[in-house]
């Protein structure tokens, strides 16, 4: 949990109808009908990746936000951090 | 909290799509083209400059516009092609492009081979040189698709190719369709609108195979004639433009489609928001239903 993330470079974030899309810029879509949208908390988590504070300081920072346990928080931002790792999205900061 | 799923939440009415002409300017004078007739300075003059468009394109990515064409005359032809297809890039929209190919060499390749555009669409009239150049009007135009083409699956950059099918190329279209199969992932796109120029004639549509003769090219083809024969069954469905889909011409005139021109708004002095939402709806469309239909068909990974 004290793991710092940073966000790579090739994703844009872009609103569209009130949905949170990350678009791929530097590589094509997987499939080119497929975006990936991000809910409301992984919008609120996906925010406050910035390479300098900690999954643990962004949970409390969300947890004081939004009406939801620190648990449940936990257990979104861990998969989301492993969905965004898988599609390249984001990357651990160098120490 | 990865899951595959459709863009369900997108308004009836919203601004999702856009079709830009970003010039009528182009290296080949297409017999057929509808846009050619303002390849000419005067006009040229009047097109948008590089700070106008980047200005109107912020407007749309605001509104939300995801998908956006860029398309001419000939994109490429723009000196600062690659100053406002970077911007759309990086600003997150989901970037066609369609071109003649025959400007695209290997650096232009490499530059988007960088910064992949999501489709990339190539106008590919004819299989022979004489019959690609008798319509294009230009030298060596064939040799130099020919390359783009080659350069572009090389770099597996999503590529379709396209033909609009007139009686100088009817003996060929067949041909064309199959060349493009044995392509590998290139698709192939077959037209068979010939529109009246931006000046008012009708000078292409004399190019039209007649209907009796294009059917019997087409019944030689299976995929042609089911395609044609479902077409034929069907009641056209009402033209949707305006709803999510628009088009904005080389001088920032908000239209409804690139077919329909009738009436515009002017994106050089109104913003986008009001052209879309209060004059966009006023305009007029012999194809339009009372009751719009959807039309998106994205889906979407939910994370």
């Amino acid at each position: 949990m004290d793991k710092i993330y940073v966000k790579h470079a090739d994703f844009v974030q872009r609103e569209v109808a009130g949905e949170f899309l990350l678009i791929p810029i530097k590589r094509q879509l997987a499939d080119v009908n497929s975006l990936y949208v991000l809910n409301e908390t992984g919008a609120a988590l996906w925010h406050r990746i910035d390479g300098k504070h900690s999954v643990q300081e962004i949970i409390k920072d969300c947890s004081e936000e939004y009406e939801v346990t620190v648990e449940q928080l936990e257990k979104d931002f861990n998969a989301l951090i492993e969905d965004l790792l898988s599609i390249k999205a984001i990357q651990e900061a160098p120490p | 909290m990865l899951e595959l799923n459709r863009l369900t939440s997108i308004p009836e009415r919203f601004p999702l799509s856009c079709q830009w002409e970003i010039t009528c300017r182009c290296n080949l004078h297409c017999v057929m083209c509808y846009t050619d007739c303002f390849n000419r300075p005067d006009m040229i003059r009047d097109e948008l400059s590089t700070n106008t468009i980047l200005r109107i394109m912020d407007e749309l990515a605001d509104a939300g516009c995801l998908e956006l064409c860029l398309t001419g005359g000939e994109p490429f032809v723009r000196p600062d092609f690659f100053d406002i297809y970077e911007h759309a890039k990086t600003n997150g929209f989901l970037v066609t492009i369609f071109t003649n190919g025959t400007l695209i060499t290997e650096e232009v390749a490499d530059r988007l081979a960088a910064l992949p555009p999501h489709r990339i669409e190539i106008s590919f009239h004819g299989l022979t040189e004489q019959t690609f150049e008798g319509i294009t009007q230009g030298k060596g135009s064939y040799q130099r698709c020919l390359r783009a083409i080659k350069l572009l699956i090389e770099r597996n950059l999503p590529l379709v190719l396209k033909s609009t099918a007139m009686t100088i190329n009817r003996e060929e279209i067949l041909a064309i369709k199959r060349y493009v199969s044995g392509l590998g992932s290139v698709e192939y796109r077959l037209g068979e609108e010939l529109r009246a120029t931006l000046d008012g004639s009708n000078a292409p549509q004399r190019l039209a195979i007649p209907e009796s003769e294009w059917l019997e090219i087409k019944q030689q083809d299976p995929e042609l004639w089911a395609e044609t024969c479902r077409k034929q069954s069907q009641t056209p469905a009402p033209c949707n433009s305006g709803m999510r889909r628009f088009h904005i011409d080389a001088y920032g005139r908000l239209q409804l489609c690139s077919g329909n021109r009738r009436m515009s708004y002017d994106l050089r002095t109104g913003s986008f928001r009001e052209g879309f939402y209060q004059a966009l709806p006023t305009f007029a469309c012999d194809f339009k239903a009372d009751v719009s239909t959807l039309l998106i068909q994205v889906s979407a990974v939910h994370v």
